[in-house]
């Protein structure tokens, strides 16, 4: 078994503050007083009064049909679009009278397809901010290095590539990357996974809820997809024309309880099994595997494979990530444990909920999938029969 | 300026007349020149990168040095004029009907041949109609250009109102020469305005309703 | 703040290059031949171009020093008259390029501001009014207000090939995605360091492709200057028309031609060069 969960964390060296659930906390709590945006020449406000508590280092997302203000109420939070009344506090102070371009540095911020600048590289995308905040150029450099392997891409490969060399998935990270570089308190991300198809969606949802488990951020995530809603927030704001709240609770209890007709409507068809994607991959037992790095011995590797009774070795690269997994049968006809990366390895995270794991078996034809945690490290294996049992543990609940 | 022009009226009507049947009738000439040579090249990637360099190329050629140059094997006249005016007229066509043809989405090409349409009528029913609004922006692009250049072929004697403006520069400073000037400038540009228009208005009435924007 | 204005949160950004005006006013452009597309894939005729400049001229040389001519053409054709007539000519040109490049440029982006935004129309609109006027009217026009020479003469190139810096600069600036503008704003630049980090550098291959257009422009219609004694090579042709001396005519003619391309490829060059990485 190789190594798991570290608890080395390389961003910050002080002591975080710990919330009620001993996860760490790098965020300030935001609190909205009566904000209202009008624009002339229209007589409904597009977001009218809303009052919002949103406690420091949670995910809370905004969901809502489209066209409901959301995004506009998203928006007033970094005054790209300025209030017309109401105040914004971060933490406690006033930001509605704050220089927005100050507030801005101190607000991450990313967008759909990342809002990548195509004529900057990789790196000086993500050392933007820190480079407007004064920097020095070692410290830039080594926080672009750092940020980037936070988001699993190596920087070594990605920095000097230029945004139209990456795939969307990537330039989404990038996007992560940028908007976390002065290690702000606050994260608001509008639709940021809208343009990518669903397997890497999936992937970068996880990829945020392993990195908000480091860092413990507060961010708020406006999306229009319900699942998404549930499968990454602490809690889920339900808006409605004008940014009126309609329910404000964790998805545990806007599942459960609908606070009215139009949040049942907008939950949709299938809430019992939306239920399911309550459940996570980290609340299952995982089955330790025996690991070998690239290059290892495979004879050794292979003695202790079957000293565990394991049928399979995952193979490491040079930074712990996953990138195969041969049988004890292939690896007995190898010298050394090579560096071939398995494109259809199927992997999932801590905090993919059942119902991502079983697509990606499914997708990759296999009875089961890795496990990864902090930094692509591997956590383990799970098979398909343990998330069998699991769902139908959670449908009996769901069911009675 | 007004009397100027009442006084007139016969001749700027003619000298008007004149000035854009030349433009018409060479754009219309250049329009198919450059249709025809654009259906020949557009398959061929070497032959459209040729085509677009010979406009591009044939774009910078000043038109004062092109007519100077007509003026060596031709003379004083309407031969040098309608030459360089069709020349200039052809170039925006052929770029434009170049790119147009070539933006035509393959897969129409393919299924119009699979369902059993000749080369020909694929031209002619699929790929020109398709391709026709860029053609169309390429003519008045064309237009405009050559209704200025027509202008200045009058002073190699081709017809047309460009007469006015050399008649008011060689009397510049005496009577009525600012009003010959500005007389055959303004007739330029609001007959190049109308064209445009009329231009504007072939283009929605040819324009296959599914494609226009 | 672009994206922010119009209507709240119909999670719809309009494209900023299906903008009805810019398609439009990008496609009247009379020598635009230029769109960057072009530029790119045409190392081919990068080469090209010179190397028939090259032979052009060659061929040039070689004629004048071949022909017997009389004593007029000699005179008119020396190398010495016939250097100063190109240098004049590209004295016209560099120095009308230069007033453009001060006015159009800094116009073109106060207009795509958004408190200046609504005069966007108005000004595209009479720019292209202004197109369709015939060169040599302008400059009649204006010897009539303002006298012969060497000003009015810059005054009329200036006025004349504006627009495509003008109209460039707006396309190129509007044709930058309003959501890069959104967030270099969202991460805290001011509107001056978005404009000058992100959309200038974004709408260079545009504003280029303008100013290359206007150039050749200004080589040519400056051969219109010998009909208000601003001198250029068009007097050699306008000599030659007027006293039916074939070889002054067809020596200006062939040099302003050569010039023309000569430039054009020194404008390609620097729009090759000049395109920003990552593009």
């Amino acid at each position: 078994m190789s190594d798991t969960l570290s608890s080395a964390d390389a961003h910050s060296t002080d002591p975080a503050p710990q919330s009620s659930e001993g996860r760490r906390v790098s965020g300030v709590s935001i609190r909205l007083d009566g904000v209202t945006k009008r624009y002339p020449g229209q007589d409904r406000p597009a977001v009218d009064a809303v009052s919002l508590e949103i406690p420091a280092g949670e995910t809370v997302m905004f969901v809502g049909p489209s066209g409901c203000g959301k995004t506009t109420l998203l928006k007033m939070l970094n005054r790209l679009i300025e209030p017309s009344s109401g105040t914004i506090h971060l933490g406690d102070e006033d930001v509605t009278k704050q220089d927005p371009d100050q507030l801005r540095r101190r607000i991450g911020y990313v967008i759909q397809a990342g809002g990548l600048f195509p004529h900057m590289t990789v790196g000086t995308n993500v050392g933007m901010v820190p480079r407007m905040l004064g920097w020095d150029k070692e410290r830039v450099t080594a926080r672009i290095d750092e940020l980037l392997d936070l988001v699993g891409l190596d920087p070594e490969v990605y920095r000097d590539r230029y945004p139209k060399e990456l795939s969307g998935g990537q330039q989404q990270r990038v996007g992560v990357a940028r908007a976390l570089a002065a290690d702000p308190p606050v994260l608001l991300m509008d639709e940021p996974f809208g343009a990518v198809d669903p397997i890497t969606r999936q992937r970068l949802q996880d990829e945020l809820l392993r990195i908000q488990e480091e860092l413990g951020k507060t961010i708020v995530f406006v999306t229009h997809d319900f699942d998404e809603a549930v499968k990454l927030g602490d809690r889920i704001v339900v808006f409605d024309v004008g940014a009126r709240v309609v329910q404000y609770d964790t998805p545990e209890a806007i599942l459960a309880e609908p606070a009215e007709e139009y949040v049942a409507d907008f939950i949709g068809a299938g809430a019992t099994l939306k239920q399911l994607t309550l459940t996570r991959v980290n609340s299952l037992e995982l089955k330790p595997v025996t690991s070998a790095s690239v290059g290892d011995d495979a004879a050794e590797a292979l003695a202790r494979a079957r000293a565990a009774g394991d049928e399979y070795i995952v193979v490491l690269d040079r930074r712990g990530r996953p990138i195969s997994w041969p049988t004890t049968a292939e690896v007995s006809r190898m010298q050394q444990i090579p560096a071939t990366v398995d494109e259809k390895l199927p992997v999932v995270g801590l905090g993919s909920t059942l119902n991502d794991a079983l697509d990606t078996m499914l997708a990759a034809s296999q009875g089961g999938a890795v496990v990864i945690g902090r930094r692509d490290s591997l956590a383990g294996v799970v098979s398909i029969e343990t998330i069998m049992d699991a769902i139908q543990r959670t449908r009996s609940e769901v069911a009675g | 300026m007004w009397d100027y022009v009442l006084d007139r009226r016969g001749q700027i009507a003619f000298q008007a007349f004149q000035h854009v049947s030349l433009v018409v009738q060479c754009v219309l000439l250049g329009s198919l020149i450059a249709l025809a040579l654009a259906v020949l090249v557009y398959r061929s990637p070497r032959l459209t990168g040729l085509a677009n360099g010979v406009s591009a190329i044939g774009l910078t050629i000043p038109a004062f040095a092109l007519l100077g140059i007509l003026l060596a094997p031709f003379g004083f006249g309407i031969t040098p004029a309608v030459i360089a005016v069709t020349f200039y007229a052809a170039l925006p066509v052929l770029r434009n009907a170049v790119v147009g043809l070539a933006g035509v989405d393959r897969s129409l090409i393919e299924s119009a041949r699979g369902m059993g349409m000749s080369r020909l009528s694929t031209l002619a029913r699929i790929e020109i109609p398709l391709a026709w609004p860029v053609i169309l922006a390429g003519v008045r692009v064309s237009t405009q250009m050559v209704m200025g250049i027509a202008a200045i072929a009058a002073y190699v004697l081709g017809p047309g109102l460009g007469g006015f403006i050399f008649t008011g520069l060689s009397r510049l400073g005496g009577a009525n020469a600012l009003n010959s000037a500005l007389t055959g400038t303004i007739a330029i540009v609001v007959l190049a305005l109308v064209l445009d228009l009329l231009l504007l208005l072939l283009g929605r009435l040819t324009t296959p309703r599914g494609i226009r924007v | 703040m672009t994206a922010a204005t119009g209507r709240p949160d119909t999670g719809e950004r309009p494209d900023p290059l299906r903008r009805p005006e810019a398609e439009q006013s990008a496609s009247r452009d009379r020598r635009d031949a230029a769109s960057p597309v072009r530029a790119r894939g045409g190392w081919r005729a990068l080469v090209l171009q010179p190397v028939l400049v090259a032979l052009g001229l060659l061929a040039y040389v070689v004629w004048r020093s071949t022909t017997t001519l009389s004593d007029t053409e000699a005179r008119q054709l020396g190398a010495a008259t016939l250097w100063d007539s190109v240098l004049r000519h590209l004295q016209l040109t560099v120095v009308a390029a230069v007033i453009v490049l001060l006015i159009a440029i800094p116009l073109g982006i106060a207009l795509t501001r958004p408190a200046l935004r609504r005069f966007t129309p108005l000004v595209i609109g009479l720019a292209n009014v202004g197109q369709a006027a015939p060169a040599i009217g302008l400059f009649v026009l204006l010897a009539d207000w303002l006298g012969f020479g060497f000003g009015t003469t810059i005054v009329a190139l200036v006025v004349y090939s504006a627009l495509p810096v003008l109209r460039n600069t707006m396309v190129g600036l509007q044709g930058v995605d309003a959501r890069l503008v959104e967030a270099g704003r969202g991460m805290g630049m001011s509107g001056a360091a978005v404009l000058f980090r992100v959309e200038l550098p974004l709408a260079v291959p545009v504003m280029l492709s303008g100013v290359r257009t206007a150039l050749v422009l200004l080589v040519g219609t400056a051969t219109l200057a010998t009909f208000i004694a601003g001198g250029g090579l068009g007097v050699l042709i306008n000599t030659g028309i007027t006293l039916s001396l074939n070889s002054l005519l067809v020596s200006g003619a062939v040099l302003v031609a050569l010039l023309a391309l000569a430039i054009d490829w020194l404008g390609r060059v620097v729009e090759h060069v000049a395109r920003p990485k990552g593009l």
